[in-house]
């Protein structure tokens, strides 16, 4: 289907036309897209929750539920494409990307990951997994987020794995294969396997693969010039190491392979896909070969002076748990394979971690890497065979390196690590441990207790949105700046929700957050990455401060003063609830094509419709446009002028006209004016209400000094400059829940758009401030005077010259009412009031000035959450 | 957790749903609450297990291959009028709720629903019984 050529035509066919709208048809249109936006927001959560565990579904669910997202997403851009021209095309195009994409998934044919044939350890992290494989994303997280001493190293992508299979006609031997080969019959299994594994290890490796490989290498071994330079070649195949299935030991490692091996390695590693212990590993699991694909791993060896496992969570006996460190002197083969004795070594799992048992082992040989490659086993020497290869000191620091894996993953890890001749410790790989607690159930009354002995700061606030535990350090961001130096595993507390903390979500343990939705963008966020989070909670920033220990349980909506250790521990031994099922891995695996949000920035070179990868991307910049567009739809409001407009009748002068575009107004059809009465428009209604209950009109003018005087003088025919005569009727475009307001008074010029309706997510405010009389100083103090007030009242502001612009989104109808009455309590307030602003000292007064007065409404005084600004009485709200 | 503390044998659960995951998942679970649980994904083998024992609680999905869960329903209601029937169903509208009800069903669940959902039902059940 040529949805673009289409496209084109109908514009170019608009165009000709030249057909304008009314503005009600277009206005129904946002409408519809804010409702679509909202549905298509419900539904990513309501699949993602089926992810949790807790539910049952099966392959109809998640193909309804997909069906039903991008039937809704497609008419979004319909909807989009009607209020505006713009990006459209590109927006189609991304839609069926993304379409067969997920239909591919859900036919169950391979999903061919879009990427570069290799990838430096450096770029990769957890989001990586189709195309690093589990083991090497993990590697990545490792590497880069927790910043954890790994070697270098490159991953050969499953995207190199298909190409080489394709170019080689081995997947249809493979298919063909396996539909002909009779399950039961281990003797054709076999001959199967062993077919197949020839033909890769004899296979060609395409040109563009091979020379990405060899780039890859050139940078490694330039980086680590002086080492030795021979790898370590994994696999890192999808499933493998994964929440659900390990796939332990069920694929080829190769050690120490130099340069020139690098290709024969990867053979090795990708045949082994295909060993009949593989296969039948899958084919009991229910494994289906498009669910196949190997990512092959290259690390620098470690000279390894010591290595082995460790397990973060061991039960011991039936009440204690452990953390068990394996170690050998040498490569970590023997610990890995269980070839040889180790020492073994339990210590406690709470820092400092002190040492519980230690048993050594008798160590009589150990592997080595060979010079030039290869491996080999050489005797110990006597006096070291007994002898424990870990001194206190590793202990610590593998302790402490674990624990910090284990915290990020929230579950207990298998971890791979070797210490270097110079002490120096390496994680080699890690991988969730599925062990049981010895007694889940003796964690139920243990939580009971620890509810009656710790301190509750507030419980049963606000909505969950990702349930589980976690216990951190409090980190309260309350800008964007703030994003930059948040800390790894601390609790994030903010006063709204924001897609822009994705970039720290990986970083955070739990969110807490004064306002914002449970269907939100950060809430999918949220729950995709598994944060527990509690929203709307209206006390988080009033109680928490930056610094503060706390352990929030999400399950039962608690936030305890400490870090509550049972609770702690309760969250990583909970019982495993994923699934090893092939209805869940589709979902989670469709879900990747419809939940991620990259489009987060709106500001951003990225905010494009080329650039939407998936359904969520697209929702959010149709919604981003769709807002935008309204708002330049209405500044040409001439155009749209089909209905007749009515002046507002208000004490103050405002010289209001008002076009009802939908039961904005009560007043007579004929009648030519309108009173406050009869304004039956929540925002506006709240805006005027602002205006004359705070009583900041009646302020009398400033004078104007000499200096501002001569200023307006010398710029009267500067485009910015409209003197009040000059200006034209004031215009609103209102309906019951809208409002577009165009508002020059004196020298300002103010942009009012607002929604304000019962449906949480519906609701914004976007206030541009612009001009004004006297020199830039003063104006740019004025803006920094309107920005901090708004930020005071959760706006996101920006300011560029004297234009000031705010935007909320968002919150309940009452808070949304509230902020706008304040709004008209600004708008009042400024009037003329850059003529005052002398110095910066200024700032600060009115800013104190105007909260003070401002409490005269009582929506100010008496909502808690909005007080940012105002002199809170220490003591008074104590938890 | 015994599902009932009286009587030393554990309330006999069958479950009926060509959805092989459903089975897959509500077995253990069942299981792990204290019950004693057989599956099946064809309504054909469940009629034949119905034949030779009785089950206290009996679970299955409306919309099936062969024999469809209503006449199932209404079967194992001619053998047992007393076993408690849960009826799932992933085409769930009033309709066929009231069709299952006025068969004798005790409760409706809609897929996809939570693990406790179903368990609740089988506890309500055991509950009505207990007081009846």
């Amino acid at each position: 289907m040529d949805i673009a050529g289409g496209l084109k035509k109908l514009f170019s066919f608009r165009s000709s036309s030249q057909t304008v709208l009314p503005f009600t048809v277009l206005f129904k249109k946002f409408r519809s897209i804010l409702e679509r936006n909202n549905l298509i927001l419900e539904l990513m959560a309501d699949m993602g929750d089926k992810l949790g565990g807790e539910y049952i579904f099966d392959s109809q669910f998640v193909i309804d539920g997909t069906g039903k997202i991008s039937d809704l997403v497609f008419k979004l851009i319909s909807d989009l494409c009607v209020i505006t021209q713009s990006d459209i095309v590109d927006l189609f195009v991304a839609f069926e990307r993304i379409q067969f994409q997920i239909q591919e998934e859900l036919a169950g044919r391979r999903a061919v990951p879009v990427t570069k044939p290799v990838l430096l350890l450096d770029e990769l992290n957890g989001d990586f997994s189709e195309e690093a494989g589990n083991k090497f994303a993990n590697l990545g997280d490792i590497r880069n987020t927790l910043d954890l001493p790994t070697t270098d190293g490159f991953v050969v992508t499953t995207r190199a794995f298909f190409d080489f299979m394709q170019a080689n006609g081995l997947f249809k031997i493979v298919e063909r294969g396996l539909a002909e080969l009779d399950l039961a019959d281990e003797s054709a299994l076999e001959a199967f396997s062993h077919d197949v594994r020839g033909r890769i290890l004899a296979g060609n490796m395409p040109r563009h693969v091979t020379s990405a490989i060899n780039s890859a290498l050139d940078i490694v071994c330039d980086r680590n010039r002086g080492g030795p330079l021979c790898f370590a070649v994994r696999s890192s195949a999808w499933g493998e190491d994964s929440e659900f299935s390990s796939f332990a030991g069920q694929y080829e490692s190769v050690l120490n392979v130099p340069r020139k091996g690098i290709l024969r390695a990867w053979r090795e590693v990708a045949a082994s896909v295909y060993t009949p212990e593989a296969l039948r590993y899958r084919l009991h699991r229910g494994y289906r070969e498009s669910e196949t694909a190997m990512a092959v791993g290259c690390q620098l060896m470690v000279e390894a002076e010591v290595s082995g496992a460790m397990y973060t969570y061991a039960p011991v006996g039936t009440e204690q748990e452990a953390m068990v460190i394996s170690a050998v002197w040498g490569l970590g083969v023997a610990v890995v394979s269980g070839i040889a004795e180790s020492d073994t070594i339990f210590l406690e799992r709470n820092p400092p971690h002190h040492v519980l048992s230690v048993e050594p082992g008798r160590k009589a040989t150990k592997m080595i890497g060979e010079q030039g490659g290869g491996t080999a086993w050489v005797d110990v020497p006597a006096e070291l065979q007994d002898k424990t290869c870990l001194s206190a000191n590793y202990i610590q620091r593998l302790a402490q390196a674990a624990a910090m894996i284990e915290k990020y993953y929230r579950r207990p890890q298998d971890v791979e690590w070797a210490f270097d001749r110079q002490g120096n410790l390496f994680i080699l790989q890690s991988r969730p441990l599925n062990v049981k607690p010895n007694q889940p159930e003796r964690h139920m009354p243990h939580i009971d207790n620890v509810a009656l002995s710790a301190q509750v700061l507030f419980s049963g606030k606000g909505t969950v949105v990702q349930g589980g535990v976690a216990s951190g350090t409090v980190y309260v961001v309350l800008t964007d700046e703030d994003l930059k130096d948040f800390p790894f595993g601390a609790v994030m507390v903010s006063r709204h929700t924001s897609p822009k903390y994705s970039r720290v979500m990986r970083k955070a343990r739990a969110i807490l957050t004064d306002i914002g939705s449970a269907t939100g963008h950060m809430a999918t966020l949220a729950r995709e990455y598994r944060v527990p989070t509690v929203v709307d909670t209206g006390v988080a920033t009033k109680v928490l401060k930056t610094g503060d220990e706390v352990t929030l349980d999400a399950i039962q909506n608690v936030v305890y003063a400490g870090t509550v250790k049972e609770l702690s521990d309760f969250e990583i031994t909970q019982e495993e609830v994923f699934e090893e099922t092939y209805e869940y891995r589709m979902l989670k695996r469709v879900l990747k094509k419809i939940t991620p949000l990259n489009l987060v920035d709106p500001n951003s070179e990225i905010f494009r419709a080329a650039r939407c990868q998936t359904f969520h991307d697209i929702t959010r910049f149709v919604h981003e446009k769709a807002v935008e567009s309204l708002i330049n739809l209405s500044e040409n409001y001439q155009r749209y002028h089909d209905k007749k407009s009515k002046r507002l009748d208000i004490p103050i002068p405002l010289g209001l006209m008002v076009i009802d575009i939908g039961s904005g107004t009560n007043s007579w059809p004929d009648a030519q004016s309108v009173t406050l009465e009869q304004v039956e428009s929540t925002p506006m209604k709240a805006l005027m209400e602002g205006l004359m209950e705070s009583g900041m009109w009646e302020t009398a003018p400033v004078a104007v000094d000499l200096g501002s005087f001569m200023s307006s003088f010398s710029r009267t025919f500067s485009s910015s400059m409209a003197r009040p005569e000059d200006v034209g009727r004031n215009l609103a475009v209102v309906s019951d829940t809208y409002m577009n307001l165009h508002l020059r008074l004196g020298y300002h010029f103010n942009i009012l758009d607002a929604y304000i309706g019962e449906e949480l997510n519906d609701n914004y405010i976007y206030f541009r401030f612009l001009g004004g009389v006297s020199n830039i100083e003063r104006r740019s103090r004025r803006a920094k005077f309107i920005a901090d007030v708004m930020e005071g009242f959760d706006f996101r502001v920006e300011i560029h010259g004297d234009l000031v612009v705010g935007r909320l989104k968002k919150l309940s109808r009452e808070r949304m009412v509230g902020r706008m009455k304040v709004l008209g309590g600004l708008i009042g307030y400024t009037r003329q009031l850059d003529v005052n602003m002398t110095g910066d000292e200024m700032i600060d007064f009115h800013l104190a000035d105007f909260m003070q007065r401002i409490q005269v409404l009582k929506e100010v005084s008496e909502d808690a959450p909005m007080c940012g600004l105002r002199p809170t009485n220490p003591g008074s709200n104590s938890g | 957790m015994p599902p009932c503390a009286d009587c030393a044998r554990p309330t006999q659960v069958l479950i009926l749903d060509d959805e092989p995951i459903v089975c897959k998942r509500l077995k253990p679970a069942f299981q792990k609450a204290g019950y004693e649980v057989e599956t099946f994904t064809d309504s054909a083998s469940a009629l034949a297990r119905i034949a030779e024992k009785r089950f206290d609680v009996v679970i299955t999905d409306l919309k099936m291959e062969g024999a469809d869960g209503m006449i199932f329903l209404t079967r194992v209601k001619e053998v047992y009028p007393d076993t408690g029937i849960i009826v799932i169903t992933g085409f769930a509208t009033s309709d066929t709720a009231k069709e299952s009800f006025r068969k004798g069903a005790f409760d409706f669940v809609a897929k996809p629903f939570k693990l406790g959902d179903i368990i609740d039902a089988v506890r309500r059940f055991e509950e009505s019984r207990k007081t009846a």
